[in-house]
């Protein structure tokens, strides 16, 4: 008897895997007849759905944009398709997506995740079947080597690093502020806040600027009393604050109910209207810096066609980071094509590993030795109320040099 | 072993491989879960947080210390083990609801220890783990897990559980000791999550807390209830319907999770004991030999 039910068992799980690859036939006949030679797909890597939807949503939206550009001329001949997949912002499904890609739909290349963490994930993938994973948003550490410092052949980024972008900004904030003391807030349960609060700290003790408290919080808390009131008494000039911006405009709120008038600055994590909406009037002067800022009257050149043209299709709106990131991507992978003469990963990476001061929309870039990008400028803006509401203005725009 | 995976992955693109093995290993989970929540009948919300223990405790032997890998997979499954008797002594005197919402807060406490800890690599998580998961690795476990599993509920053993789920006041009368038997059953069923999430861990080669958290347990749920709460073949048919839709499904992006939620509805609407719940595949098919008993029916779905 039991043994009946063992085989039954293994029947239908025999059976549902027959299905299952029977059912993969038909993809495979259709993915193959597209015909991989007279196209190069690019895959997509990210989220339509879930929590970082809108990440994935913009990148893919500059990467269609950039298709569109290639495709009047063309890219060694070939036209160049985007091949979407969401992974529904899910870390089992992305590592899916990853092998559908390029398993399935044979891509050339991949561009994604706008996040580290399935950046991270799908590397080995990437870098085990030959194919450029070239990430439009991963900022965290480790993710173009390996965690013991091998670099990956197949791996790299367009992003502005933290790496690159802190000192520049503790810089400006020492030179132009005049900050000497400074607190620093870490939300714990946040791989991006304690990564980037590691990178200040190094960047503040460069500059000579005085950690006088560090407090942590956590993505999630409400009430900041406690923290706020730990570190009042030791006068900062300002607060460095390196968590998202939920957290961070109910943090600043706090700070003014306290009857502090300092600013706080951040990375990219803060980069969102939910600073003010939930900040009000505390975050005004409130300050991030970011890898890309669409600001109309200041941009030029190639930049200010890529904003114009965007917001054109778009009823007014700018594109943010992630539209010029993923437009950036996929020219700079068919840039690489082109030097190469080839579409073949395994000949292109080389071309991307020499790209210097490469012009793209949201800046210059230069892949370093260490396969890292050096991107130049970082865009420091600082939170404005005006006739149009409250909204980010650009500050600065600090040059980065090797 | 290796000469199989070998042979299938020769047959079948890594495509293929990659989704037939995380349905391997949610299916090693799925059914440590049916025996907490099928059989025994205790609602756990937190199986995720020992899948975790058995993924962070396999992939830190391996990572930091070099353990060989089926070392580390065992040692992940008796730690996740351990996790539930740490966390079933004060927890199982609780029944239904309350042990439902007690086994949801330490899940939690796992995940956010997790985060905290330095070995975990914390929030950053935890990476360079070697892909060590080969299809045939799962699927052999798979086909032990049922086994044990089966074995299991057709011993005295398993029969008390099922007396606990139904009546555990009778069941004490009968001279059972349901905190024993409810212990146990719980340490069991974390065992073979802990294993599953070894593999996980030495598939994905890339952890993070935030992957464990409570939607993860739930999906968990959704497999077993799905199929079947009880039924060892409902369960694995919940499993691969809940892990293969989506994929499936993949072509219809945005509409994917609506029809997925549809599925699930009409499902609980239709089927409210599941796929195969309160179906006895082995009576369904050798029908005339049970036929004496076939108006009995079982009573499943507690």
């Amino acid at each position: 008897m039991r043994k009946k039910s063992m085989i039954l068992a293994l029947i239908s799980l025999l059976a549902l895997s027959l299905l299952f690859v029977g059912c993969g036939g038909e993809d495979d006949s259709t993915a193959t007849t597209a015909g991989s030679d007279e196209v190069i797909k690019i895959g997509f890597l990210g989220a339509t759905t879930g929590g970082h939807a809108d990440f994935g949503i913009k990148t893919l939206e500059g990467m269609k944009m950039a298709a569109e550009d290639l495709n009047k001329e063309g890219v060694l001949g070939k036209k160049v398709v985007i091949v979407e997949e969401d992974h529904a912002s899910k870390q089992s499904e992305a590592a899916n997506v990853v092998q559908k890609l390029i398993h399935r739909e044979n891509v050339k290349a991949i561009i994604g995740d706008p996040t580290t963490g399935i950046t991270k994930l799908a590397a080995p993938i990437a870098e085990d079947n030959k194919v450029v994973l070239m990430s439009a948003g991963a900022v965290g550490p480790n993710v173009v080597n390996t965690e013991d410092g091998q670099l990956r052949e197949y791996v790299y980024r367009n992003t502005l690093l933290d790496a690159v972008a802190a000192p520049a900004v503790v810089k400006f904030l020492k030179e132009e502020e005049g900050w000497k003391k400074v607190a620093l807030i870490t939300s714990m349960n946040n791989d991006y806040s304690v990564g980037l609060s590691k990178i200040f700290k190094e960047a503040l003790q460069n500059e000579g600027i005085e950690i006088v408290a560090e407090e942590s919080i956590q993505d999630g808390d409400q009430n900041f009393a406690a923290q706020v009131t730990s570190f009042k008494s030791k006068k900062p000039d300002g607060i460095v604050f390196t968590g998202y911006y939920t957290e961070g405009g109910l943090f600043m709120k706090e700070v003014r109910k306290q009857g502090l008038d300092i600013n706080m600055v951040g990375g990219d994590g803060l980069l969102g209207s939910t600073l003010w909406e939930l900040g009000g009037e505390a975050v005004n002067g409130s300050m991030v810096y970011c890898g890309f800022m669409a600001d109309p009257t200041m941009a030029e050149g190639k930049t200010k066609d890529f904003i114009d043209r965007y917001s054109k299709e778009h009823n007014g709106e700018l594109p943010n980071m992630f539209v010029a990131q993923g437009y950036d991507a996929v020219m700079m992978i068919a840039d690489a094509m082109k030097a190469a003469g080839s579409d073949d990963p395994t000949k292109f990476k080389e071309e991307i590993k020499k790209l210097e001061n490469w012009q793209g929309v949201s800046g210059t870039i230069t892949i370093r030795d260490n396969h890292e990008p050096l991107k130049s400028p970082v865009y420091l803006l600082e939170v404005v109320k005006d006739e149009e509401g409250q909204h980010f203005k650009v500050k600065a725009v600090i040059p980065v040099k090797g | 072993m290796t000469g199989m995976s070998s042979f299938l992955e020769s047959v079948l693109d890594p495509y293929y491989i990659q989704v037939l093995i995380l349905l391997g290993i949610y299916i090693i989970a799925a059914l440590g879960l049916n025996l907490i929540t099928g059989v025994t009948g205790m609602f756990s919300f937190g199986h995720a947080a020992y899948f975790a223990v058995g993924a962070y405790g396999a992939a830190i032997l391996t990572v930091k210390y070099g353990v060989p890998f089926s070392a580390a997979l065992i040692t992940g499954g008796v730690l996740a083990a351990l996790a539930g008797v740490v966390i079933g002594f004060p927890a199982l005197r609780l029944t239904g609801d309350y042990l439902g919402i007690v086994t949801l807060g330490f899940g939690e406490i796992i995940r956010v220890i997790f985060l905290n800890l330095k070995i975990t690599g914390g929030a950053m998580g935890l990476a360079g783990i070697a892909r060590d998961t080969s299809i045939a690795i799962v699927y052999i476990l798979v086909l032990v897990t049922i086994y044990v599993m089966y074995t299991l509920q057709n011993s005295r053993f398993g029969r008390a559980l099922v007396a606990i789920r139904e009546d555990d006041i009778a069941a004490e009368s009968m001279g059972i000791n349901i905190s024993a038997y409810k212990i146990k059953a719980f340490a069991i069923g974390c065992f073979f999550a802990g294993i599953a999430g070894g593999l996980y861990a030495h598939l994905l080669q890339y952890i993070n807390p935030n992957d464990f958290g409570f939607a993860k347990s739930f999906e968990f749920l959704c497999f077993v209830v799905l199929g079947g709460l009880g039924s060892i073949p409902g369960v694995i048919l919940g499993t691969a319907v809940l892990t293969l839709a989506p994929e499936f499904l993949r072509s219809l992006s945005d509409y994917r999770m609506l029809i997925y939620g549809a599925l699930m509805m009409a499902m609980m609407i239709f089927r409210p004991n599941g796929l195969l719940g309160g179906v006895d595949l082995r009576r369904l098919i050798f029908k005339n030999k049970y036929e004496k008993q076939a108006g009995r029916g079982t009573a499943a779905g507690g």
